[in-house]
């Protein structure tokens, strides 16, 4: 699983992901998890963007 | 084929928000809100003693004007919440322009968020979503206007702030502040120029300036869009134009999308169709564009607006219904989509003049004012809240005109000005006389304005104020232009910082990532900070520097969402506001600095200093002293008396 990682999840939330991931269209729980790992990293990745987070709240004009 | 909204949303932007509602019945009642942002109790009243506002005057004496108490802080998104939902920050959330994540400690704008999209199908170099992102509105709490819906009474809410995307609740609505341009932003102006270096080394904020080649007198240049989503490289989709210069004139034909246009300079375009092509055998997004040929020689130089959604095929949802939208362009013509479309920002870097300003802000004015007869004429019964932003942007960048005691007021240049403000209030009396026109004896008129504006002559360094008094601890304190977003603070070490135009956070052990202030010592270092602000003293002027500084848990009654508030609102004394670069997570050296900059007015201060309008042709059945209190006295014209939400509060 993950490229030969392994990963230990509780036994209720893997149930969970199990059934939503098929409500969701997901073809595996690999694939359900490797999405969702992926977006919130990429928070944190576009949280590290600072110079776009600046010049979007500069683009209010309050902040010059 | 035409990918339009649906297709970038789920690439990107889009939006996930639910949308129509099923009208209602004619209850027969007519209400019209004019909502004018910005505009000054204090500088009304004196031209309406002048008799430069008769409209404002004749609504006044047969009904009643006074001040509207405005919001804590009194900030356009916080105080337009306020009006929306009858509750203040703790129960709507939105308590600043700038929000922080604590987990991470980056700002990020309060009022909506974007999300990008999921999952994707990767083919070569393109990549093809497969499930879609969300534009969120983050304005917590249920609108007047579906307390009326819920009645069967219609409600038409044109450009209402603090509503993108747009409900979808009311049977009109067309999104205004906080509406974003193609890109994302809030506006990101172009500058092409053939002059070296121009603006070199300068960070121009809210917009991009592109020096350009000519060959033969012809300009090959590109139009920028957001990151093509269907790419797995980032790359902006880009839509080209020429342009053409006359070898004897003044004057250029632009060439783009299909469009020509011939320019003399000093000319502004109309709206300019543009088209961006997605690659990967999809179609492309549509927006629109204005130009401004400043000079073709010696040197060319076109400015370029924020390109905007097109009204008539919107890539996001900006109206309800969703081709509400496309029916006023239809009617009377493309216009300003993005909110807040003043390009203040252009001014203050420089690259539009005064005049050059002037004259984009009235195109843009024009365009809102234009579209009030058509709406009203359309308009039958229910609620019509109409708003006009531009006195507020205006006064922004102009305010010094009207204090010649303003550290950047010109003597040679400022005084050809100094009426101008009172032309635009002048405009907006014109649209009163126009619903005057309209109404009859039986409809409620109301303005309204959600704050008032004064001279921001003194800035206040928030973050090196805490440094000196030994709340906050820098890295390196030699540091010289300090970038912001909080680079130089020494988080092991710090028990307070600000972020945001008037927010003041306590460094929170279990909240903030780094913190360190227990929650035990919370309240004790708030009271003590707060006794300190209050006792700051401008040496330049001897006053106070702030005159308010209130505490969270006991100045917000609603509930729901105070947590993510600030521990203190700071309200700085008339003439002084936080500065820019301590709002953004900077230090700096300087606690108090003259404020230089052509934003020269504002409103981020004490409440109490800078109050609304609000002016009726009748007196209402409900006094509303306060903008909060405005929503269910509106309510109460309809005959409808109950609050606009189960409430929350404490006490």
């Amino acid at each position: 699983m993950f490229g030969g990682g392994r990963i230990k999840l509780d036994k209720d939330l893997l149930a969970r992901v199990k059934k939503y991931s098929d409500i969701a269209g997901y073809s595996s729980v690999e694939e359900f998890i490797t999405h969702a790992l992926e977006k919130e990293l990429s928070k944190l990745e576009d949280a590290g963007s600072e110079e776009e987070i600046k010049k979007r709240l500069k683009g209010l004009g309050y902040i010059s | 084929m035409r990918v339009r909204f649906a297709l970038l949303l789920i690439a990107a932007l889009g939006c996930g928000c639910a949308r129509g509602n099923g009208g209602g019945t004619a209850a027969g009642k007519r209400v019209v809100i004019l909502g004018f942002d910005g505009l000054d109790y204090g500088y009304t009243k004196k031209l309406m003693e002048e008799g430069k506002l008769p409209n404002f005057s004749r609504v006044a004496r047969e009904g009643s004007f006074g001040p509207l108490e405005t919001s804590i802080p009194p900030q356009s998104p916080v105080a337009w919440s306020n009006f929306i939902t009858g509750m203040d920050s703790g129960g709507h959330g939105i308590f600043d322009f700038v929000h922080r994540k604590p987990d991470t400690m980056t700002p990020y704008l309060s009022a909506s968020e974007v999300s990008g999209g999921g999952k994707t199908l990767k083919f070569g170099k393109c990549q093809f979503p497969l499930s879609g992102g969300s534009v969120e509105l983050l304005r917590r709490g249920r609108a007047f206007w579906e307390v009326l819906e819920n009645h069967g009474i219609e409600t038409t809410v044109i450009r209402m702030p603090a509503n993108f995307p747009p409900s979808g609740t009311a049977t009109r609505e067309l999104s205004g502040m906080g509406t974003p341009d193609i890109r994302g932003t809030y506006g990101e102006f172009s500058f092409y120029t053939s002059k070296l270096f121009a603006f070199a080394g300068e960070d121009i904020a809210g917009g991009q300036v592109y020096e350009v080649d000519i060959y033969d007198g012809v300009v090959e240049a590109k139009l920028y869009g957001p990151d093509n989503p269907f790419l797995i490289e980032t790359e902006k989709l880009a839509s080209d134009f020429t342009v053409y210069l006359d070898p004897k004139d003044p004057v250029a034909k632009i060439v783009a999308g299909s469009e020509e246009i011939v320019l003399r300079e000093g000319e502004w375009s109309g709206w300019v169709p543009v088209e961006f092509p997605f690659t990967c055998w999809i179609g492309g997004l549509q927006g629109m564009v204005r130009f401004y040929l400043r000079s073709v020689r010696p040197d060319f130089e076109l400015y370029a607006s924020p390109i905007q959604l097109d009204p008539m095929a919107p890539a996001l949802p900006i109206s309800t219904p969703e081709d509400y939208a496309t029916d006023l362009a239809k009617a009377g013509g493309r216009f300003y989509v993005q909110g807040l479309p003043e390009d203040t920002k252009a001014r203050e870097s420089g690259v539009l003049t005064t005049e050059e300003f002037l004259a984009q802000a009235r195109i843009a004015g024009k365009e809102f004012a234009d579209q009030f007869p058509y709406v009203l004429d359309h308009f039958e019964d229910g609620l019509l809240f109409f708003y006009l932003g531009n006195a507020d942007q205006i006064s922004h960048v102009m305010w010094k005109v009207l204090d010649p005691g303003h550290p950047a007021y010109d003597p040679e240049v400022d005084p050809k000005y100094a009426g101008l403000i009172e032309e635009v209030y002048v405009g907006l009396d014109g649209i009163v006389g126009q619903a005057l026109e309209r109404l009859s004896a039986d409809d409620t008129l109301i303005v309204m304005s959600d704050h008032g504006f004064a001279s921001w002559r003194r800035s206040f360094h928030l973050n090196a104020w805490l440094k000196e008094k030994g709340y906050l601890v820098v890295k390196d304190p030699g540091m010289e232009d300090d970038p912001g977003l909080f680079v130089n603070v020494d988080w092991a070490h710090t028990r307070a910082y600000g972020i945001g135009l008037n927010a003041l956070y306590i460094n929170l052990k279990g909240r903030e990532s780094n913190g360190i202030v227990p929650e035990e010592k919370r309240k004790a270092l708030m009271d003590e900070i707060a006794a300190a602000l209050l006792a700051e003293v401008d040496p330049k002027t001897g006053g106070p520097v702030v005159t308010k500084a209130y505490q969270r848990d006991d100045t917000y009654k609603d509930r729901g969402y105070l947590e993510i508030g600030p521990d203190i609102i700071v309200g700085t004394a008339k003439g002084t506001r936080i500065s820019g670069h301590s709002a953004l997570g900077a230090v700096g050296k300087e606690v108090l600095t003259d404020n230089v900059d052509e934003w020269s007015g504002d409103h981020l201060m004490d409440h109490e200093t800078v109050p609304g309008i609000l002016l009726a042709n009748r007196p209402l059945k409900k006094p509303a002293p306060r903008l909060q209190d405005l929503a269910e006295s509106v309510l109460l014209e309809f005959g409808i008396d109950e609050s606009i939400q189960p409430r929350e509060r404490e006490n």
